[in-house]
């Protein structure tokens, strides 16, 4: 099982290769725009080899295998041995959502699944350059092709100490190699053979350092190690600096001599090189080290160079002796992960304190000392600074919502046969943590819809004199405490007849009714429960389940939503909902001696009203504000007991409401003022109160309900 | 010891960090790309870099390479974190003056392993 690593790696595994995956999924789309784009595309390799490292660490084998797979296509396309196009980017983008599904396994801790073996097996024959792909049977996908390494999933990077045991006696035997070689670079021979080739080994590596660096710098492999212990210390540290310097030019081409001409098995001569090293002692002192060096460094290369004189050298003690000099270690990182649950915790404990500083503010105002309105009024600012500060901590952009989009209209555009580009504007816009996730079903649903309904097929497009590529814009921006997000198309647009016509056939209203429906209103039938115009239901949408889901959801945000459309030109749906969902500005009022809180959102306007002047229409009462007209409503009988049969009052306040393109007019008896509040939620007994969205406590101690105005009117009015 | 470890990636910065903590080296810092490792180790006065091979900005090849060649970096032992050891790699990398090379996965003791090497050989 994968999962005696690290728990808490493990964690940060998920989050953070999570989001490159997230990435990778926009960039992809991305590349089939500009399949040409090598940022991208090294981008995009980067990601796969990036994740394919971290699973590695976490024994994820059948991630590791299926990035890796995906990972060579990209090396081939970013060398430009393939080009990009659908079909590839079909196989590839199925390999993300199998990774997908892979990450959701192991969040669950479960093993993740293996890709299927063709899809790795497409992924391989891909990795090929173009020119070969035909001849590579699927079968052999896994095995080196002659100039790309493509090695195995499982044998990547890794040599066993089997295949270590067998290198090292090729390497006791130059001919032994060379075979090998031969083999490995003709057809896809044994696994053995292979890594040989592709891949460097320890010795190999040992040996080529000690070509590259000249004679007598450096220790021998293990091996010969004892040996140089031996030796006293003659050089200085002067050595090592020349060691390291860049090797001139001449050692470049024995290098390239060496590695080419002598059938690139360098560790194959060096065994046989080290009879004559004892030659270059002489040439490699402190002093002289880096001038003879080009004349001495001979075909062979030497791994047991070492002599006396340099041997040990002045070092200090290797390695394990090092840890005691770090002492003083600065700390250099400069963020940490938090959990949200802690978040939310301290967000919780800010809107108590809130609560508090409301509550101290009240008692303040009555009392008369000044040293305690001192105290109330910087309460005031600090409080205000902090719960600010801590909304800042569990800001997310929108970008991560978006992120999503590409991917989705790529494959619905492919899917219903249509044209059309997405484009994103203000990505950056930041909210709440909890709403970025909340947001991101309704806006998935709504950006499906306008490419289902909104965005008319290319001929249908060419008819209509557009272009055939129809755009759908998402964008985000803050306006003061708020978030807008648009969703625009540039599709067919909305008849407004055509949804009267289709609310009188579902029943909704009736024709009188539908007939007086203004445009505006008929746009908003579409989040009626149960409305499709779509005649044809298609996979994607049109079950007329969903649009309401998407206005309750964003309801439930104290979000407001509404629709503008032109026919012909497309249509523009608009979200907007507040920065955060844990504290809320209210009005409020008091109806009989209970308080009640409005969320500010809804309230338009307040004014104090005659109520002898309403109007009946309808069978309503009216009012009339500056030539509109508003349905007003009593709430006073609807939530406070035994109201109901309470005579009018003469004059009242009335508070207008706006839900969407609604407006309503409520009477309240009193109006408190405008205070911040804490959501909490309603016991278990109250919950799902039909027009109560929560309770909070005031500033005088007491409790206040929440009202949910669309709630509220959907139950009552 | 005074280390830098250079990836973009933070988990495997983290996880080499937990590796080397294991091995008793605590003196860690880290960077994402070589462009953020460069001046912490102009500044910073490192023993050791320990460095992924494929980042954004700058890439660990190249990292190694400005390293050789400032003045006061020259000498900074250098072990490259790669994916696979391709040989083409291997070989760039030690031309460009790398000390090791290590191959992920790798455990503990492999690390242990490929420092002491690296050490051996300086010394």
């Amino acid at each position: 099982m994968a999962f005696d690593a690290d728990e808490e790696i493990l964690q940060d595994f998920l989050v953070e290769a999570g989001e490159i995956i997230e990435k990778l999924s926009e960039q992809l789309v991305d590349l089939e725009q500009h399949p040409d784009d090598s940022d991208l595309l090294n981008a995009i390799f980067r990601g796969f080899h990036t994740v394919k490292g971290g699973a590695g660490f976490l024994q994820l084998n059948a991630l590791v295998n299926c990035c890796h797979s995906a990972e060579n296509v990209f090396d081939i396309l970013r060398n430009h041995k393939r080009k990009v196009d659908s079909e590839l980017m079909d196989v590839v983008l199925e390999a993300l959502d199998h990774v997908n599904a892979m990450f959701e396994q192991v969040r669950h801790h479960e093993e993740p699944t293996p890709a299927p073996a063709e899809l790795i097996a497409a992924l391989d024959a891909l990795a090929k350059p173009a020119a070969e792909t035909p001849a590579v049977s699927k079968t052999a996908g896994p095995a080196p092709s002659s100039n790309e390494t493509v090695a195995s999933g499982d044998d990547n990077g890794d040599i066993t100490d089997e295949e270590f045991e067998q290198l090292l006696d090729a390497l006791q035997d130059e001919k032994a190699s060379a075979p090998a070689r031969a083999a490995g670079n003709g057809q896809p021979a044994s696994a053995d053979s292979s890594d040989g080739d592709d891949e460097i080994s320890d010795d190999e590596f040992e040996a080529l350092l000690d070509q590259l660096h000249g004679k007598g710098q450096f220790a021998g492999p293990p091996e010969t190690a004892p040996a140089g212990d031996n030796k006293a210390g003659g050089a200085s540290d002067a050595d090592n600096s020349n060691s390291d310097e860049l090797i001139s030019d001449d050692e470049f081409e024995k290098l390239l001599d060496d590695l080419h001409g002598k059938g690139g098995s360098p560790t194959a001569d060096s065994a046989n090189a080290s009879p004559a090293a004892a030659d270059s002692k002489p040439a490699t002192g402190p002093e002289s080290g880096k001038a003879d060096r080009p004349a001495e460094s001979s075909a062979k290369h030497h791994r047991h160079e070492k002599s006396p004189a340099e041997g040990k050298g002045g070092a200090t003690s290797a390695a394990p002796a090092m840890p005691s000099r770090d002492a003083n270690a600065p700390v250099a990182e400069t963020s940490v992960r938090v959990d949200t649950k802690r978040l939310d915790d301290i967000m919780n404990m800010v809107g108590e304190l809130v609560l508090v500083r409301n509550r101290l503010q009240r008692l303040g105002a009555q009392s008369e000392d000044e040293h305690m309105h001192k105290a109330v009024s910087n309460l005031d600012v600090v409080t205000t600074d902090l719960q600010s500060a801590v909304m800042a901590t569990r800001m997310q952009p929108i970008k991560k919502v978006f992120g999503r989009f590409p991917r989705v209209v790529r494959d619905l555009a492919r899917n219903l046969k249509k044209e059309i580009n997405l484009e994103m504007h203000g990505e950056d816009t930041d909210l709440d943590k909890n709403l970025v996730e909340a947001l991101s079903d309704p806006l998935v649903h709504l950006v499906r819809n306008s490419v289902d309904h909104g965005i008319e097929a290319p001929d249908v497009r060419e008819q209509a004199g557009k272009p055939r590529q129809g755009t759908v814009t998402l964008s985000a921006e803050q306006e003061g405490d708020h978030i807008l997000l648009f969703i625009e198309d540039d599709g067919a647009g909305m008849d407004p007849d055509v949804l009267r016509r289709k609310a009188v056939e579902k029943g909704i209203y009736d024709q009188d009714a539908a007939d007086r429906l203004t445009n505006a209103e008929c746009y908003n039938l579409i989040f009626a429960a149960g409305f499709s115009t779509k005649d044809q239901i298609s996979d994607v949408s049109g079950r007329g389940v969903g649009m309401d889901v998407v206005k309750t959801k964003i309801g439930q945000l104290n979000g407001q939503l509404h629709v503008e459309s032109e026919l012909g030109k497309g249509s523009r749906i608009v979200i907007k909902v507040p920065l955060t969902l844990a504290i809320m500005p209210t009005l409020m009022i008091m109806l009989g001696d209970q308080s009640f809180a409005l969320p500010l959102v809804n309230v338009v306007e307040i004014f104090h009203l005659d109520l002898s002047k309403t109007n009946i229409v309808d069978g309503r009462e009216c009012i009339v504000v500056r030539d509109k007209v508003f349905p007003l409503f009593h709430i006073k009988r609807w939530l406070v007991k035994g109201a109901a049969g309470e005579p009018e009052p003469e004059n009242a306040h009335v508070v207008i409401v706006a839900m969407g393109t609604r407006r309503v007019g409520f009477v309240v008896d009193q109006l408190v003022g405008q205070e911040e509040v804490v959501i909490k939620p309603l016991g278990r007994a109250l919950q799902g109160t039909p027009g109560m969205a929560g309770a909070t406590i005031t500033g005088d101690g007491r409790i206040a309900l929440i009202i949910d105005v669309p709630s509220l009117l959907q139950n009552y009015g | 010891m005074k280390i830098l470890i250079v990836d973009d990636f933070s988990t495997m910065r983290r996880i080499i960090k937990n590796l080397l903590r294991d091995l008793g080296f605590t003196n860690t810092d880290e960077a994402d790309d070589g462009n953020t490792a460069l001046p912490m180790l102009r500044s910073g006065k490192y023993d050791f870099l320990v460095t992924d091979w494929n980042m954004p900005g700058m890439s660990g090849l190249d990292l190694l390479k400005e390293v050789r060649a400032d003045e006061n970096l020259k000498t900074l032992p250098v072990l490259m974190v790669t994916a696979e050891a391709k040989r083409d790699q291997i070989v760039a990398a030690a031309q460009a003056g790398v000390n090791g090379y290590v191959v992920k996965p790798f455990t503990a003791a492999v690390l242990k392993e490929k420092i002491e090497k690296i050490f051996e050989r300086i010394q």
